[in-house]
């Protein structure tokens, strides 16, 4: 898990939800890229954070990708965050005796018929699912990121607020780990939209 | 470039160990007579003690621990006292090995006797022998050779009781509520529950209740105690050491699963 | 030779310190909790010490190493006022503190230290250690089991760092306390091993005055005189979870 290394953080606001990551790829010290993306969108509303392995990054983003389009065509309909984070789960528990490296991170908002309401989740390795209230970490910064999180982290942030947070959470939790930085981007989604924005950090 | 001008024409392995470096303390040189060669330090604990118990109460400190000193998985003695008083204030329980109990003994009844040859009106109480315990505990691990141990010292001196631990590593710490070995995970939750916050009201009989309660779980569930126990009260009327006391069981459950009690199928 | 199964001289005993340097005073605290492995030894067991009236120093790791070298260390103080008639410098104390380290370089006291206080010219001063003697002096640091969690919230409070923007370079002694009384919460929510309690000394400069710990819960002062440097002590509790 440290081959690579990078970091994901995923957070609950008031009706919104953030979901950011580094953007780092290196070969144990060596940093190799600078924009190696961890965190893709599944639906409209769900995205995902892959921190770990870079060569599982991949293949598991084209795993749900086809695992998600057979949900939509069979179910004539999109996936709920909830129902994504249990597919992650067992199909990282179907490798349970030769696990993919990572630990996945889920965010989104459940559909306009449903609320639209905030929801994260992290896995561990083998799809052990932890469904926080307030935030999820995961990868090399991990303790790092609960640290600051627990800090600064407070409910019913709105979407402003809540950028700012994990904005300030991942900047300063990646500056203590020598495998996670190297550039950051975070994703807020509301009802109405998602807003990317990439972050000025330390360049090392 | 190997700087060490001791390594200069001695044999050297470029492949694995560039420099010379290792191993840094073995490098051959005069030898130490046969015997000192073979002496070994403690590496394992051979005749041993299980659990010790104690705890503060409202007249001062009440510890308790078995008769049992076993042999790997034999109960080899089983009348020995590894409750130890010492001078008129303190009592030492000792968990681990029992020669290495038998030592400290030995060490304090000649700082016992050194004390009171002072005749200068001190006597020893709790927090000394504490001190000098974990003093002579952490040098012999920093000898890496260490007197194999967990004790606990208790006692009541001059309107004051103490209670601390001690183990081979020299950690100490002192609570209200004190176990070793397998009753720091089986008893010491029962004594924080029955105990923490009641120190200053709990009677004798009531310590006494709750070490039997403790003692009685410890011979259910740690497969290497005996149902025969002794406890000690430190007051300010003294050292008291009961004779040894067994707890109620019940094991007329085994009767009814088979392949226990009596039972043949 | 086969495998012997070998007696380790070190444990772990858990626990997290930290210390802020500000203007005119020192901050050093530690939580109270004493652990081996998933086990609590005692809920009360302290992890910081006042050396002198400028000096209070944090040791964490190894408990037993931990609580000898301090022992070491006041002793060496105690020699060094017979023979000087004052107390050591506070960057003597840290240079001190390397040598005593270094001294035990190929068995090593498994603490890192921490070393809080008032330096000559009368303002706030951090120290810390490795366990071999390399020091540094800082204007905060975290040391400890929950060392990842806590360093990086005092980076971004404390340093500003990746924060733009006006900020001071000294902060209030009110706003410390409250930032190592957050420090010590959201470490213990997210650590097994720190909990319990948490024991915070405030070192205050010669004049400096003691307005703001007025009213503040759970404070005692451990110095007599009003002349000179003086410390304080602020006990509180953390979740025993």
């Amino acid at each position: 898990m440290e081959l690579n290394g990078g970091s994901v953080v995923a957070m609950v606001g008031k009706n919104c939800v953030a979901i950011a990551s580094d953007l780092r790829l290196g070969n144990q010290a060596l940093t190799v890229a600078t924009n190696f993306e961890k965190v893709f969108p599944v639906t409209d509303r769900i995205y995902l954070g892959l921190p770990g392995l870079a060569t599982d990054v991949a293949t598991l983003r084209e795993r749900f990708r086809y695992r998600v389009n057979m949900y939509t065509i069979k179910e004539e309909r999109e996936i709920e965050p909830e129902t994504f984070a249990h597919l992650v789960s067992s199909t990282l528990y179907e490798k349970r005796f030769g696990p993919y490296f990572i630990e996945p991170v889920v965010a989104g908002l459940t559909s306009p018929e449903r609320g639209s309401k905030p929801f994260i989740a992290a896995t561990d390795l083998i799809g052990c699912l932890n469904f926080a209230k307030d935030f999820v970490v995961c990868g090399t910064a991990s303790s790092k990121l609960f640290g600051v999180a627990e800090g600064l982290w407070e409910p019913d942030l709105e979407p402003d607020e809540l950028f700012e947070t994990i904005s300030q959470t991942l900047l300063n939790a990646v500056d203590r780990d020598a495998f996670s930085g190297w550039g950051a981007i975070v994703h807020v989604i509301t009802p109405e939209k998602v807003v990317t924005r990439t972050l000025k950090g330390r360049m090392d | 470039m190997d700087h060490f001008p001791t390594n200069w024409g001695r044999p050297r392995s470029e492949a694995v160990d560039l420099y010379n470096t290792y191993p840094l303390h073995n490098r051959p040189g005069p030898k130490a007579d046969a015997f000192t060669e073979g002496v070994q330090r403690t590496q394992a604990p051979i005749v041993t003690g299980t659990s010790v118990l104690a705890f503060r109460f409202k007249d001062g400190i009440i510890m308790a621990a078995d008769n049992l000193a076993s042999y790997g998985s034999l109960a080899r003695f089983k009348d020995v006292q590894r409750l130890i008083p010492v001078g008129a204030y303190t009592v030492i329980g000792g968990g681990g090995d029992m020669s290495d109990l038998q030592h400290i003994n030995h060490l304090l009844e000649g700082l016992i006797i050194e004390e009171l040859c002072e005749e200068d009106g001190h006597a020893l109480g709790p927090a000394e022998i504490y001190e000098y315990l974990s003093q002579v505990l952490y040098a012999r691990r920093s000898k890496m050779d260490p007197l194999w141990n967990s004790l606990l010292v208790g006692g009541f001196k001059d309107g004051k009781s103490f209670l601390g631990y001690v183990d081979l590593l020299g950690t100490t710490y002192t609570a209200s509520t004190l176990a070793t070995g397998y009753g720091s995970m089986i008893a010491q939750p029962l004594l924080r529950k029955y105990v923490e916050g009641r120190e200053e009201t709990l009677t004798e009989d009531e310590g006494k209740k709750i070490i039997e309660e403790c003692m009685k779980v410890l011979f259910y569930r740690d497969a290497r105690s005996i149902n025969k126990y002794q406890i000690a009260t430190i007051t300010e009327k003294g050292i008291s050491i009961s004779e040894s006391l067994s707890a109620h069981t019940e094991w007329s459950f085994a009767e009814k699963i088979r392949g226990y009690g009596a039972q043949t199928q | 030779m086969a495998q012997q199964r070998s007696f380790n001289p070190y444990t772990e005993n858990g626990g997290t310190i930290l210390a802020i340097a500000g203007a005119d005073f020192a901050v050093v605290a530690g939580d109270t909790r004493q652990t081996e492995g998933y086990s609590i030894q005692t809920r009360y067991a302290p992890k910081v010490f006042r050396l002198t009236d400028k000096a209070v120093l944090a040791v964490n790791g190894f408990a037993a190493d931990g609580n000898m070298f301090v022992k070491k260390v006041k002793q060496r103080l105690e020699w060094y006022k017979h023979a000087h008639s004052k107390d050591m410098p506070l960057q003597s104390i840290a240079r001190l503190i390397q040598t005593m380290l270094y001294a035990k370089r190929f068995f090593p006291y498994y603490v890192y230290n921490i070393l809080g206080g008032i330096d000559e010219q009368g303002k706030g001063a951090v120290y810390s250690f490795d366990p071999v003697g390399s020091y540094e002096r800082e204007t905060c640091r975290a040391a400890g089991a929950a060392q990842s969690l806590v360093q990086p919230f005092l980076d971004n409070q404390i340093y500003f760092k990746n924060q733009t923007g006006e900020h001071p370079t000294h902060l209030p002694l009110p706003h410390v306390l409250q930032l190592v009384t957050d420090s010590f919460t959201g470490a213990t929510e997210r650590h097994i091993e720190v909990g319990d309690g948490l024991e915070m000394f405030v070192i205050l400069a010669r004049g400096r005055g003691s307005q703001e710990l007025e009213g503040v819960a759970g404070i005692r002062e451990v110095t007599t005189s009003d002349e000179r440097e003086r410390v304080f002590v602020i006990n509180r509790d953390l979740k025993r979870d």
